[in-house]
């Protein structure tokens, strides 16, 4: 395949769609229809509907890939792993054989999520108590002058978001209101502005062609066949 | 210490996990059993949320985003509910609600079976709906925020919103006085943000896991969420609205498991100090 088909085209194709939904996000870009909306107004909400779809479509695409990879478990054998993938499989079979016949939001299908997935969800996030618990036993101990100060604000926070004691203990409240306010903000600002910085760094670079992994495996000829690497 | 038995430090410094985890089963289980009623303080965040909804001038249009995950129901599922009582009670506001987690229909359906909104007069289409999950997160708010009935043109049992009077005249985010949104998704809670405060100055409640405040406070602090709160809070909105449920409990229980942390931190620093200072440790 040529490199005007493989990147140049897909390049080009980013590039456009970019410039167009930056333009309608940050600009009224004239001519104004009369309810004062710009001419890219209704292109972008095309757009922005294409893209929902194509994620819908993703989703049941995901589900295709799922089964022919544990398909590929389970005609293998490979051990430790093929009971289970015949599990995932029977019960993609059985949410989606139900989902399609009696509807996604009926009570059999409700029933199936409750009885199932939303009851070993929870369970799964809540066993992580467990753990924090152990953890904090084990690890939050002062041995140095740094996790003395990590003790100790740690330990604030703690108390500070236990209801009661913020009852008993008013001063809970404003040492706390202090560490998260100003503390936590400011450095979470930093790494927010960090991150923001590293993904217009990275927009720029898809959108011109220098940043290539959205377009699948390519020679080191091909990434640079645009002349722009 | 070889050849000689462990010392108290090491036994406390040691405890076995199954021990930990024990207590720690026998201090979650009592007070969800028998409730201790211990008091709550009521934040400022969650006073500030109360009065946003208070409000509310008759006749507003709020939009949900029901987009938590089944894993962070507990969590969040009862602050929804207390919320969804207060927006039911004050009356004459019409929630609209969509998800932008795929479980969000199924969890909706769990929260309208314990509010009962029919004891509040509250009729389906006419004072509250569910417009269903609609795929793409950041994408999905900014299509909803543009043009609703150009996203979606059916509720989320698939009946046209035609048919829903509640649907009258709601075209984007410019039709909503106020956003809502419970989500175990950080690009969910941000992505509003970025979708519909910054484009639309779309006022903005935000409940999150707890774990996921510290992200979200810099928002709440430059003003861009009207009000932030953790799912874990749902007592305290509980209490506000008159309406004691699984929150109360629950504020029982972090009380009592935070207690029980401090206590395990205690005794692991006492048993390190103690062992280093009597020369057993490093």
């Amino acid at each position: 395949m040529s490199t005007t088909l493989k990147k140049t085209i897909p390049v080009a194709i980013v590039f456009v769609v970019a410039m167009l939904v930056m333009l309608d996000y940050f600009l009224v870009t004239p001519p104004v229809d009369v309810a004062g909306k710009s001419w890219t107004s209704g292109v972008v909400k095309d757009l922005q509907n294409w893209g929902i779809v194509l994620t819908a479509f993703a989703l049941g695409f995901g589900a295709v890939n799922l089964f022919y990879f544990h398909s590929k478990h389970i005609s293998r054998r490979t051990p430790g792993q093929w009971m289970f993938s015949i599990w995932l499989l029977i019960v993609i079979v059985i949410f989606t054989a139900i989902g399609v016949f009696t509807g996604p939001t009926s009570d059999q299908y409700n029933w199936l999520y409750n009885a199932s997935y939303f009851a070993l969800s929870a369970t799964v996030y809540s066993s992580l108590g467990f753990y924090m618990t152990s953890g904090l036993y084990r690890a939050l101990r002062i041995k140095n002058v740094e996790s003395g100060i990590f003790l100790v604000v740690g330990l604030v926070v703690l108390a500070r978001n236990a209801p009661a004691l913020s009852v008993y203990f008013p001063v809970l409240g404003t040492w706390g209101s202090f560490i998260t306010d100003v503390l936590t903000t400011s450095a979470q600002r930093g790494i927010m502005i960090g991150g923001a910085l590293g993904a217009i760094s990275l927009g720029i670079r898809t959108m011109t062609g220098r940043e290539t992994g959205f377009l699948g495996k390519m020679t080191e000829e091909e990434k640079g066949g645009g002349g722009t690497a | 210490m070889s050849g000689q038995g462990k010392s108290i430090w090491d036994t406390l410094e040691n405890i076995p996990r199954e021990v930990l985890y024990g207590i720690l089963i026998v201090v979650f289980v009592v007070p969800m059993v028998y409730p201790l009623g211990l008091p709550i303080k009521i934040s400022a965040s969650v006073r500030e949320w109360h009065q946003a909804i208070d409000a509310l001038p008759s006749g507003s249009v709020v939009m949900i985003d029901f987009g938590y995950s089944g894993g962070g129901e507990p969590e969040l599922g009862p602050m929804a509910v207390a919320v969804y009582h207060h927006l039911f009670k004050k009356g004459g506001i019409k929630l609209i609600t969509m998800s932008t987690s795929i479980e969000g229909p199924q969890l909706w359906d769990l929260a309208m079976a314990e509010i009962r909104p029919e004891r509040y007069g509250a009729q389906y289409g006419v004072d509250y709906i569910h417009i269903g999950y609609i795929a793409g997160g950041e994408t999905a708010m900014a299509a909803v925020g543009k043009d609703l009935r150009a996203t979606t043109s059916t509720d989320y049992k698939g009946t046209s919103l035609d048919q829903y009077t509640i649907m009258d005249g709601i075209a984007g985010a410019d039709s909503f006085d106020l956003l809502i949104c419970y989500t175990t998704g950080g690009d969910q809670s941000e992505g509003w943000v970025r979708q519909w405060y910054t484009v639309y100055g779309t006022r903005y409640l935000c409940s999150v896991l707890a774990m996921m405040v510290p992200t979200m406070l810099p928002y709440k602090n430059a003003g861009q969420i009207v009000a932030l709160t953790s799912g874990a809070q749902a007592g305290e909105m509980e209490s506000l609205v008159r309406v004691p449920a699984r929150g109360i409990k629950s504020a029982d229980v972090i009380t009592l498991t935070h207690l029980l942390c401090l206590a395990y931190v205690a005794i692991g620093n006492i048993a390190y100090l103690g062992k280093r200072f009597s020369g057993g440790g490093k």
